[in-house]
């Protein structure tokens, strides 16, 4: 995951910088890159990538004069395919925008461009009390069979979305609904950016949601929330509006046991994040 | 020995990871990971947990310090873990430590196979966390001046200072009560009260021990050691050298910035690890790694960075390395307090029970004057 784009002029002067998730202290974060930057005068990276481990983070950093790009991403992530993003970053900023820096002009674009080229990833969190069928709805989303036996998630399981959105690698963190792992929901959804409340529509679990929705708005307030009305198909399901009235979020039907749901909801997600990234760049 | 060691790193973006296992073959799943991962979500302090999961008896440390990670261990059926608890804390928080200062930089197999361990922090290490708390640093000093106080007044003062009401006292005055630095008591029927019962001073001391050591077993490098040292502490002039005794106003002054940098060290176990091995005489990398168990990459990464802070340095020909400067932290007698003592009691800001309890607080601690 790139959590931050920098790019830094010939005096260390900073150009454009966006971040994407909470990391190390920015100030600090700054200072450092701007040190660096002078640091790198002194060398010739023969226009390569190289990258450091700082903290938490990995700093990948390239040159091409009088310009300085770095990102920000985490130790875990594929050093080759940051390189190869940073290659691309380098190479479209170079040929569209660096005479608008060097006149010191706006450089519009340039914002969507480092989107597209920097969010390899998008974390999509679900969250439900047990037994709703968040699980059931990650085997839907990724065109799975579904098991027979109900064998509840242990924490949290991860895996990823068969389809990219907007270029981007959808995670799906699945975490368990049990309230012994209540204490981990908290920590597990930090830097979310769609985090979807599966409920099995019945009154009582629906009030309950409602917790939820206060713990998803108070963790990660610039995630998209969405509600899932999932059981659709028995008796006792409220309409998805009537869910959606009481969590106070945009809400879905859902029979997540029925595969027909499924572009439906691949939809629903892919709209969440785009009118995420719309947001965070309208802010 | 037990079975296995691995360690794992929660990320917010890619969840729970095995960064190394030792042996390579050790197989894993995500339930094992996340019940070990639920357990020390339930107590973020510096911990050794005990599972048993899927027939495994894993034992797993994990460090406020290190948020995210933790190191687990596999062990055998006929191990006990009560047995093994001090060992496996050790070796824990030896790999976390490592990890902090760069994950790739050590084999999790030559650390298991030299069975390399980090005691708990010694009395001079728990003096040097006052200063890398920094509003413990900032009650130290108002309690220079106060030398007694209630500890409500204190919280008001501390929260003015750090501009921030949700600052907790008693975390910051954890590192100046674990060291027997202040006392808290509970005067009376409501005032707790605060005490400097010890005051502390870090700075830079000659490596004398080292010295008449060198001069006995290798006086040939007694000589360049001498010089090395005698250079930094009283250059000729116009240089000035170090003296840390000399009065300093300025908050900003190099030897303020130094004593930091001294307590920062000391506290560091890896790091006071190879100084400590450094205090009796110069030794080979080799040498350190038989003494400390840290595997030798590690000791020459640790000995680079002391010799930019100007601790350690070497001789490159014998390829030998020895203390340029011995950092310390000593507590002393706060002498200074009895007239604010006495100024206080007559100016009736302090009962004479507060008073009295003081004084007795400082002879329990320094024994009575002969």
């Amino acid at each position: 995951m790139i959590r931050g784009v920098f790019v830094l002029g010939e005096q260390g002067n900073m150009i454009y910088s966006k971040e994407y998730a909470k990391g190390d202290s920015k100030a600090n974060m700054v200072e450092f890159l701007v040190n660096l930057t002078h640091f790198l005068k002194t060398i010739d990276l023969e226009d390569k990538t190289e990258y450091m481990n700082v903290n938490i983070s990995r700093i990948f950093y390239s040159k091409k004069d009088p310009f300085t790009f770095m990102f920000v991403a985490d130790k875990a992530d594929d050093a080759n395919q940051i390189e190869e993003k940073m290659g691309e970053l380098v190479d479209s900023f170079m040929r569209e925008y660096a005479n608008l820096a060097l006149a010191n002009q706006s450089l519009d674009g340039f914002d969507a461009k480092v989107d597209e080229i920097a969010v390899t990833m998008v974390k999509v969190a679900i969250l439900g009390f047990a037994g709703v069928g968040k699980t059931t709805t990650l085997h839907l989303l990724r065109g799975e069979t579904l098991p027979l036996v109900h064998d509840p998630t242990i924490g949290v399981s991860i895996k990823k979305l068969p389809e990219e959105i907007s270029n981007a690698n959808i995670v799906l963190w699945d975490l368990a609904g049990q309230s012994r792992f209540s204490i981990l929901w908290a920590k597990m959804i930090a830097n979310a950016q769609v985090v979807i409340i599966v409920t099995d529509s019945t009154l009582e679990n629906v009030l309950r949601s409602k917790k939820l929705v206060s713990l998803v708005k108070d963790e990660v307030p610039d995630a998209k929330v969405i509600g899932i009305a999932n059981k659709q198909d028995l008796p006792t399901a409220l309409t998805p509006e009537r869910v959606g009235q009481i969590l106070s979020i945009p809400t879905y039907e859902l029979v997540a046991i029925d595969i027909s749901y499924r572009d439906r909801l691949i939809q629903i997600i892919r709209r969440a994040i785009l009118e995420g990234k719309a947001e965070a760049k309208a802010a | 020995m037990p079975k296995a060691t691995f360690i794992v790193q929660y990320t917010e973006f890619h969840g729970l990871i095995v960064t190394q296992r030792y042996p390579t073959s050790l197989s894993l799943n995500e339930k094992i990971l996340n019940l070990i991962f639920l357990e020390h979500q339930k107590d973020k302090k510096e911990e050794l947990i005990y599972s048993e999961i899927e027939g495994m008896k894993i034992g797993s440390y994990s460090s406020a310090l290190y948020p995210g990670w933790m190191v687990c261990t596999v062990l055998s059926a006929e191990e006990d873990f009560d047995h093994l608890q001090r060992d496996l804390a050790g070796s824990g928080r030896l790999i976390l430590a490592l990890i902090a200062m760069d994950p790739e930089s050590f084999s999790l197999e030559e650390i298991l196979e030299k069975g390399s361990i980090l005691k708990d922090l010694t009395e001079e290490q728990k003096l040097a966390e006052v200063f890398l708390t920094p509003s413990s640093a900032l009650l130290l000093e108002r309690m220079q001046t106060e030398g007694i106080e209630k500890a409500a007044k204190l919280s008001i003062w501390l929260r003015n200072q750090v501009q921030n009401d949700d600052v907790d006292l008693r975390e910051a005055m954890a590192p100046l009560m674990e060291s027997g630095i202040v006392a808290v008591e509970l005067l009376g029927k409501t005032s707790e009260m605060v005490f400097l019962v010890k005051d502390i001073f870090g700075y830079r001391e000659p490596p004398v021990d080292s010295i008449l050591k060198i001069k006995e077993t290798i006086p040939s490098i007694a000589e360049k050691y001498i010089e090395f040292v005698t250079e930094f502490f009283s250059p000729a002039s116009p240089d000035k050298g170090y003296n840390p005794t000399l009065p300093v106003d300025d908050p900003n002054s190099p030897i303020l910035e130094d004593r930091e940098k001294i307590a920062r060290i000391l506290a560091e176990r890896i790091h006071y690890r190879i100084l400590t091995s450094l205090r009796e005489q110069p030794l080979s990398i080799a040498d350190i790694s038989l003494k400390t168990s840290f595997p030798e990459s590690v000791v020459r990464k640790l000995l680079y960075s002391l010799e930019a802070e100007k601790i350690a340095i070497r001789f490159e020909e014998e390829d030998l390395w020895g203390l340029l400067t011995n950092p310390r932290i000593e507590s002393f007698l706060p002498e200074y307090l009895l007239p604010v003592i006495s100024k206080k009691l007559s100016e009736k800001e302090i009962s004479s029970d507060v008073a009295r309890r003081h004084l007795e607080l400082l002879i329990q601690t320094w024994g009575v004057a002969k």
